[in-house]
């Protein structure tokens, strides 16, 4: 368990023309078999601290390089990115683009192949056995899920039996599911085939339930490397960090009454449940948590005309081999003008194309879509913009002009609207972009990027809004922010619609939420008709969050969905201790 | 790029990014303007023959020669392969004459900025390929119809067709599709895509690794004819199967099988040979260069 | 007929067109063409790249037609691909006819653009058959196998890994661009402007499109050096390997066999009745 896999001494980088050092004195040790997380926030130097690992850095990436690499005990200098790729598997964070194959088992196959190994049909087959792929090895690459890619990358990197997995941000495109299996997947190959893993993780749960050591990089530094407990116990450093630890944790911490202690604080619902205990007295909660109750308008439909009519819509494909694949199998749904309704299902359920239907841009196989009364199916989509805006998943694909001014008064200016300048004054202030307003959209980061999506939505003054997973990708902070900037277009749009997974999103925004799976829709509740039901997020393919479940096992009046509303009902439990030490 | 020379220097990774680039950008427009029906007016035919823009752009934006051979290797995968429309051997001619075309109209532009020299660049690149490909269409009808003079009237309509055609590629689809584009993009890309593919932009004036101070160097020169009589000769090839094809005839009866059965299988050789000869020269032509900017 | 063209735009969708794309460049494999070994193939494609256009004799070249449409109903080619070869066919020949016929010839100038006709249907026919019929994989590996360069043969296959990704994303920035964009009101002279605006819109697409592709690229390049692309681009034992799953198998020499003398026998055949059809 000892012995060190990789070590990093005293290492430097900067990029060519770059001022400031991306890295600078990082020193590191990496333990054989251990799973280690490196967390920091964005533009810590993270992703470059792995790519030194495998030579990517200063061979690939040329720029002032200092220190030294030492993998298995042997210097790293003069070894070329081919010769450290033999040991060490790296799945990007753009993992799409590192396949490059057309068929699953050629692209399995690749690097053992490129490397000359006679055994790379077995090895590949293994592989593919190790992530559950097995038996899709003649599938084009196109046709797989989002979370089928990534295995397949894993795989590829597996293939070659390295001693070290680097995977940059595993989970950011899957849902809760799939991104439970992929960590069940790291966890056994960190266990029963001995490899030592590193993830660039920003959920925090994640890290608790799997993780063994944190690595908190700063600003180009490396500021700590700690047993995951203690590392994640650090709330106050982490939040500076704008990092958050688990809800349960950050509960703890916020309920503990004696901060300064250098306590350890739970990290999973189960510990939580030993730690905390319901509130009883509920007097001083009920002003902390005057909600406005927001009126159930779909209950009360004969009153107002909806916004969205939809009747018995059935969609299905045409795939390539000419058969059809049903998405949507009779779904019959009215939206009205003031909610705001989250779709929910796990990959494939059917949310995004029922989006595209309201949108228009997909015509329905059977039934009628109605916005505001208009026949949508059938228009062309320059008809369209007016009544619906759809944001798509993938902010890039929004992106046609040079600059994010010219992005938002794209639609404005091709109407030839005499408010134009000041309507897109409006859209950069309302979310905040007014000083990138000159930049590319297509070099800001991600969470700049998803604000002109919206706000390139917004800038239509559609009826309807919809947004495709507006929080994948981001990491928490800025998912954080995300809520507050959907805010934002409230009094821009009548109707909002969510798709996502993301269910701490839903939790705090969405006054309607929709469950589908396998294009039908399960429920159709709000958030207490919802969350009430553990069984059915279950079904839909979905995960509670922390503080859903922690409401379930302490029994909680009512299924709280921000931390604040937590803490105000429940209690540290003095009596119960947490064990220390990490797991 | 581990040294600020002043030169244009790509590493062998920067290069493949070129080529990739280009290669699946001109491959995409390609299988588009495959299917963009044409409109017909008479003889003349108003199609949307390529997307020159894309090549032209990333050849006067980045290194010429890997932006063009990436182009014409894309049209032939997207374009034709995958479509199954590949040409086969036929294709081989496009392939040298368009990526000959796009590399001159790159290397004509010394200063992306300058949109008139990108313009004059532009519409060059298509009237060499145009050209080119008009003289080896008409050649191909001499060889492919026996005894062409016989027709009378033929071998004007090809010229004519040719002609009416080159002059519709090059003030059609060459003022569409390769003057405006490219004008509008170059200075638009410029300094904006090259980070994204981590190399710094071309600096203006700059010259090109392959020494020499003159813009038409004379191994760009050399290169031009080399590849030229490569074309060429692929052609010349034909041309000199057609005459023993000529003389075998009227030969005896009872050989005529058995000579006709050499002579193809020579020719099949040959043609085999040559292609192998010329892909292979084109990647140690690629190698060579790359050495001597690297 | 700008009616017409307009029609034939309304129905085709970027969809359909995508789903058209994929079909033909995917589904191959299973044909009987499609089992043969690859190097087989295109040397038996190159036989009938180059040897039409040596031959004059119009029976020998109707043998050929005739087995070269045996050949294209056995690898299942899309009925699109084979109509659009017709009609480049007919439209090129067609052309050339009525204007040799303005320059004084004949109908007798007919017969040997029917010969020219022919010769480039059997051409192009072969190649559709063996290009069509070869699943990506294969391909390359027959053509690095027969000493093509190893940048091409990769390039062969990333193309078709690649395709579906740059349709997908293609076709969601046009759709921004439409659904951001205006559509002229009227038509214009010939639906002159209604053509502008679509044209317009295409080649504009390729602006964000060359941007995005550019990321994409720097990943990919990247992955394939810590894949070991590199590598195996310096280590010819690397190629041997790869290729050596390529063997010839009965039904390959049967194949190749029964080509070799259906065409032997065509040759005495065409020299005997010289004019069997015209």
């Amino acid at each position: 368990m000892d012995k060190v896999a990789l070590e990093l001494k005293n290492v430097s980088f900067t990029y060519p023309g770059a001022e400031v050092p991306v890295l600078q004195e990082v020193s590191f040790s990496l333990k054989k078999g251990d799973f280690v997380a490196v967390i920091g926030s964005n533009g810590s130097g993270k992703s470059t601290l792995c790519k030194c690992f495998n030579g990517l850095i200063p061979h690939y990436y040329t720029g002032d390089f200092e220190g030294e690499v030492m993998l298995l005990g042997e210097s790293a200098e003069g070894k070329s990115v081919s010769e450290l790729s033999r040991h060490i598997g790296y799945v990007y964070q753009d993992f799409e683009n590192q396949l490059v194959r057309p068929t699953v088992m050629d692209d399995v196959c690749f690097t053992p192949l490129n490397y000359g190994l006679l055994d790379y049909r077995e090895r590949g087959m293994r592989a593919l056995e190790l992530t559950g792929l097995h038996g899709m090895g003649r599938e084009f690459i196109w046709q797989l899920s989002g979370g089928q890619k990534h295995l397949l990358a894993l795989a590829g990197a597996l293939a070659m039996d390295p001693d070290i997995l680097v995977i940059d941000e595993p989970v950011a495109q899957l849902d809760p599911q799939h991104a439970r299996q992929i960590y069940d997947i790291l966890r056994r190959l960190n266990e029963q085939h001995g490899k030592t893993v590193v993830v660039i993780e920003h959920h925090a749960e994640f890290i608790a339930e799997y993780c063994r050591t944190v690595v908190l990089m700063d600003a180009g530094r490396l500021r700590w490397q700690k047993p995951v407990r203690e590392a994640l116990s650090s709330v106050d450093e982490l939040l500076s960090l704008s990092i958050y630890p688990p809800d349960v944790t950050r509960a703890a911490w916020l309920l503990q009454p004696d901060r300064q202690t250098a306590a350890v604080y739970p990290l999973s619902s189960e510990e939580g449940q030993r730690c905390f205990t319901r509130r009883l007295s509920l007097s001083d909660i009920q002003e902390t948590l005057a909600q406005p109750q927001i009126k159930d308008l779909h209950s009360t439909p004969s009153e107002v005309k909806p916004v969205v009519e939809m009747e018995h819509i059935r969609l299905s494909y045409r795939t390539i081999h000419k058969t059809l694949h049903p998405v949507l199998n009779g779904i019959s749904l009215e939206l009205f003008s003031g909610e705001r309704v989250a779709l929910i299902g796990n990959n494939g359920a059917g949310k995004s194309s029922l989006m595209k239907l309201i949108a228009g841009i997909t015509a329905p196989t059977g039934g009628t879509v109605k916005v505001k009364g208009i026949t949508v199916n059938g228009l062309p989509p320059e008809r369209l913009a007016g009544i619906a805006s759809y944001v798509f998943q993938n902010p890039e694909d929004m992106f046609i002009d040079d600059s994010v001014r010219g992005e938002i008064a794209y639609y404005l200016k091709a109407r030839g609207l005499k408010d134009k300048d000041e309507r897109v004054e409006a859209m950069l202030e309302a979310f905040r972009l007014q000083e990138l307003a000159g930049r590319d959209a297509r070099l800001l980061s991600g969470g700049q990027q998803r604000r002109v999506s919206l706000a390139i939505g917004a800038a239509v003054r559609p009826v309807v809004m919809l947004l495709d997973e507006p929080t994948a990708n981001l990491d928490i902070s800025t998912k954080q922010e995300m809520t507050r900037v959907l805010q934002a277009l409230r009094g821009h749009v009548e109707t909002v619609v969510i798709a996502t997974h993301d269910m701490a999103l839903v939790a705090e925004w969405a006054s309607r939420i929709i469950v589908m799976s396998e294009g039908r829709i399960l429920a159709d509740g709000n958030k207490e008709e919802i969350f009430s039901d553990g069984q059915l997020l279950r079904r839909a393919g979905l995960a509670e969050t922390q503080l859903m479940e922690m409401s379930r096992l302490l029994e909680l009046p009512q299924i709280c969905c921000s931390l604040e509303e937590f803490v105000a009902r429940s209690e540290w439990r003095k009596e119960e201790l947490v064990h220390g030490g990490s797991r | 790029m581990s040294t600020l020379k002043t030169r244009y220097t790509l590493t062998q990774s920067q290069k493949m990014m070129i080529f990739v680039l280009s290669m699946s950008l001109y491959g995409l427009s390609n299988m588009f303007t495959e299917l963009i029906p044409s409109v017909q007016l008479g003889p003349v035919e108003l199609s949307v023959e390529y997307f020159a823009f894309i090549p032209l752009t990333l050849c006067m934006l980045f290194h010429p020669l890997y932006a063009a051979v990436g182009a014409a290797v894309g049209e032939v995968i997207f374009g034709e392969l995958m479509l199954g429309q590949f040409g086969g051997l036929g294709e081989l001619e496009k392939f040298i004459t368009f990526s000959l075309a796009m590399y001159i109209a790159g290397r004509m532009v010394s200063d992306p900025k300058n949109r008139r020299q990108v313009g004059i660049a532009a519409i060059s690149g298509v009237a060499i390929h145009q050209f080119c490909s008009s003289v080896i269409d008409i050649v191909k009808v001499w060889v492919g119809v026996e005894e062409l003079e016989a027709v009378k009237g033929l071998a004007e309509s090809i010229v004519i067709i040719e002609g009416v055609g080159f002059l519709n590629d090059v003030l059609f689809s060459g003022i569409l599709f390769a003057l405006l584009p490219t004008m509008y993009l170059v200075p638009r890309l410029y300094g904006k895509i090259e980070p994204l593919l981590g190399m710094k932009p071309r600096e203006r004036n700059m010259q090109y690794a392959s020494g020499g101070g003159n813009r038409l160097s004379p191994k760009l020169l050399g290169g031009g004819i080399v590849l030229a009589l490569v074309a060429l000769g692929a052609e010349l090839l034909s041309e000199s199967g057609w005459s023993i094809g000529e003389f075998e005839l009227p030969g005896a009866e009872s050989h005529e099988a058995s000579l006709i059965w050499v002579s193809m299988l020579a020719a099949a050789l040959i043609a085999a040979l040559a292609i192998v000869f010329t892909l292979r020269r084109a990647s140690r032509r690629r190698q060579e260069a790359g050495q001597l900017d690297g | 007929m700008v009616e017409a063209v307009k029609r034939a735009l309304n129905r085709i969708s970027v969809e359909q067109i995508k789903l058209e794309l994929l079909g033909t460049a995917y589904n191959s494999s299973s044909t009987f063409l499609g089992r043969l070994d690859p190097r087989m193939l295109l040397i038996w494609y190159l036989f009938f790249a180059v040897t039409p256009w040596f031959v004059y004799n119009r029976t020998i070249l109707l043998g050929m037609f005739v087995f070269m449409v045996v050949t294209t109903v056995l690898s299942r080619v899309s009925p699109y691909i084979v109509f659009i070869l017709c009609l480049g066919l007919v439209s090129q020949i067609g052309w050339m006819f009525l204007l040799s016929l303005f320059f004084g010839g004949g109908a007798e100038s007919l017969l040997p653009m029917l010969t020219l006709t022919l010769k480039l249907s059997v051409i192009s026919l072969a190649s559709i058959t063996v290009f069509s019929s070869l699943d990506p994989e294969r391909l390359s590996d027959g053509l690095s196998a027969l000493g093509v360069p190893d940048a091409f043969a990769f390039s062969l296959s990333y193309g078709y890994r690649i395709l579906p990704t740059l349709l997908e994303e293609f076709h969601q920035i046009l759709l921004s661009f439409r659904l951001r964009g205006q559509r002229p009101l009227k038509h214009g002279f010939l639906y002159m402007r209604t053509a502008a605006y679509y044209l317009r819109i295409l080649v504009l697409v390729f602006y964000p499109l060359m941007l995005n592709t550019a990321k994409r690229s720097r990943t990919t390049v990247e992955a394939l050096e810590t894949r070991g692309y590199t590598y195996a681009v310096n280590n010819p034992q690397v190629k041997k390997l790869r290729l050596s799953y390529l063997v010839m198998q009965r039904r390959d020499w049967l194949f190749a066999a029964f080509s070799a003398v259906y065409v032997g026998l065509l040759f005495p055949l065409g020299t005997v009745f010289p004019n069997l059809i015209y």
